[in-house]
């Protein structure tokens, strides 16, 4: 029988995809906003940390000369999609599978590398953004124990403990967080 | 319970832990700073006072850190303010660099070695304008600062010495201290006589904020 992990991964797309879906929109919409009227205070700006707009006005928020929300939108409504022709019983060739995974596997790179940013270089967090890092992980993750077909002690294990390695991954990245704005969280 | 939810929930557990112990332990170093010693953490004497006011009715005081891009971003409106009512209100510039970035302590350092040759609010200035240059970078920027000394027409050796000399970072550091003892949380944390001024720190916001004390 298919291993439960594998399995969930319909699951995982779908919900997956519809929160990132969801995050990157309101991005989108609040970027259009704040380009609008300069002084706009998104409704993400919290507070000095935890604040989008001033992460929205850095050059890391236009990686690719256009508004990075962009990608979140085009790449996460392809997994939702994905998600729900999975639930609905579809069966996808290898190399859709294949093509899921480079996307995703890309994703977690350009957000780790956006998270690096934010917490080091532009010293601010911004919780949409947050909410993009945390949903790539597992979508990364699924469709990676999903496209693991060759038998190994490794892979029995990463299947076995296929939640344990998300939550390791959270708390480092929370760790970070964590670190990065010690004065502020215990101040 | 499966292998996976017993090893996952025992992991979240561990790292909970060491958290609340390192927070605890933190805490316990600085919680002999009772809410009631704010006032005097706020302005001391020491302080640098940009604009003073001569019947010191209103006073602004500013926690800022050099690199921080929403303070960049604050400065003219602060600026336009003292120019408006540096007459009539008193103006105090506090350190308060935040760790991650990689210059604002350096940052804060320079500007108090260039007033200890009397140029600090030059220097204070010298590094919002050029803030985009040299913030956010994973690198020491000393000798660009060095450079805004010569700049400046200042003693470069002095100005370096004073760099160099603990005693410079020590006043860097006092500031930030009373900073987190009266509750600044990030920067730019701005205090309107006394009271944190909440919102964004544009430069109507400021003006209203100011206007209504000078009423009072």
């Amino acid at each position: 029988m298919t291993p439960f992990p594998v399995r969930a991964v319909p699951w995982v797309l779908t919900v997956g995809g519809a929160i990132g879906l969801l995050a990157a929109f309101v991005l989108a919409v609040e970027k259009i906003a704040l380009l609008e009227d300069p002084d706009y205070v998104p409704s993400c700006s919290l507070n000095p940390v935890l604040s989008c707009g001033s992460i929205m006005r850095t050059p890391q928020a236009e990686v690719f000369g256009f508004p990075n929300p962009l990608l979140g939108i085009v790449g996460f409504a392809v997994v939702l999609t994905t998600g729900v022709a999975l639930l609905a019983g579809a069966r996808l060739p290898g190399w859709y599978w294949l093509g899921l995974h480079l996307g995703a596997g890309l994703g977690v790179l350009f957000t780790h590398w956006l998270a690096f940013e934010s917490l080091y270089v532009i010293g601010a967090l911004c919780p949409y953004c947050m909410v993009v890092w945390a949903v790539v992980i597992p979508v990364f993750w699924y469709t990676t124990l999903h496209n693991w077909q060759r038998d190994s002690r490794l892979r029995d294990l990463a299947v076995k403990y296929h939640g344990v390695v998300v939550i390791v991954w959270y708390l480092v990245l929370g760790g970070a967080v964590l670190q990065a704005f010690w004065t502020y969280w215990t101040g | 319970m499966s292998a996976n939810s017993k090893v996952a929930l025992v992991v979240v557990a561990v790292v909970a832990v060491v958290i609340g112990v390192v927070v605890s332990v933190t805490r316990n170093g600085s919680e002999d700073n009772p809410a009631g010693a704010q006032p005097a953490a706020l302005v001391r004497e020491d302080s640098h006072r940009l604009s003073t006011a001569p019947d010191g009715k209103v006073t602004v005081v500013e926690f800022l850190d050099l690199e921080c891009g929403a303070c960049g971003a604050a400065f003219p409106g602060v600026e336009r303010l003292r120019a408006e009512y540096g007459d009539r209100v008193t103006f105090v510039l506090r350190y308060f660099p935040i760790p991650s970035h990689r210059n604002a302590e350096l940052a804060a350092a320079a500007v108090e070695a260039a007033g200890q040759q009397g140029k600090l609010e030059e220097m204070y200035r010298m590094m919002y304008e050029t803030q985009p240059s040299w913030a956010g970078q994973q690198v020491s920027h000393r000798d660009t600062f060095v450079g805004f000394a010569r700049e400046l027409g200042l003693d470069t050796a002095k100005f370096e010495a004073a760099l160099d000399d603990p005693a410079t970072m020590a006043r860097v550091h006092a500031d930030r201290d009373d900073g987190v003892t009266v509750g600044v949380q990030g920067t730019p944390t701005f205090f309107v006589n006394g009271t944190v001024f909440t919102g964004p720190p544009s430069y109507e916001g400021l003006k209203s904020a100011i206007d209504r004390e000078l009423a009072r």
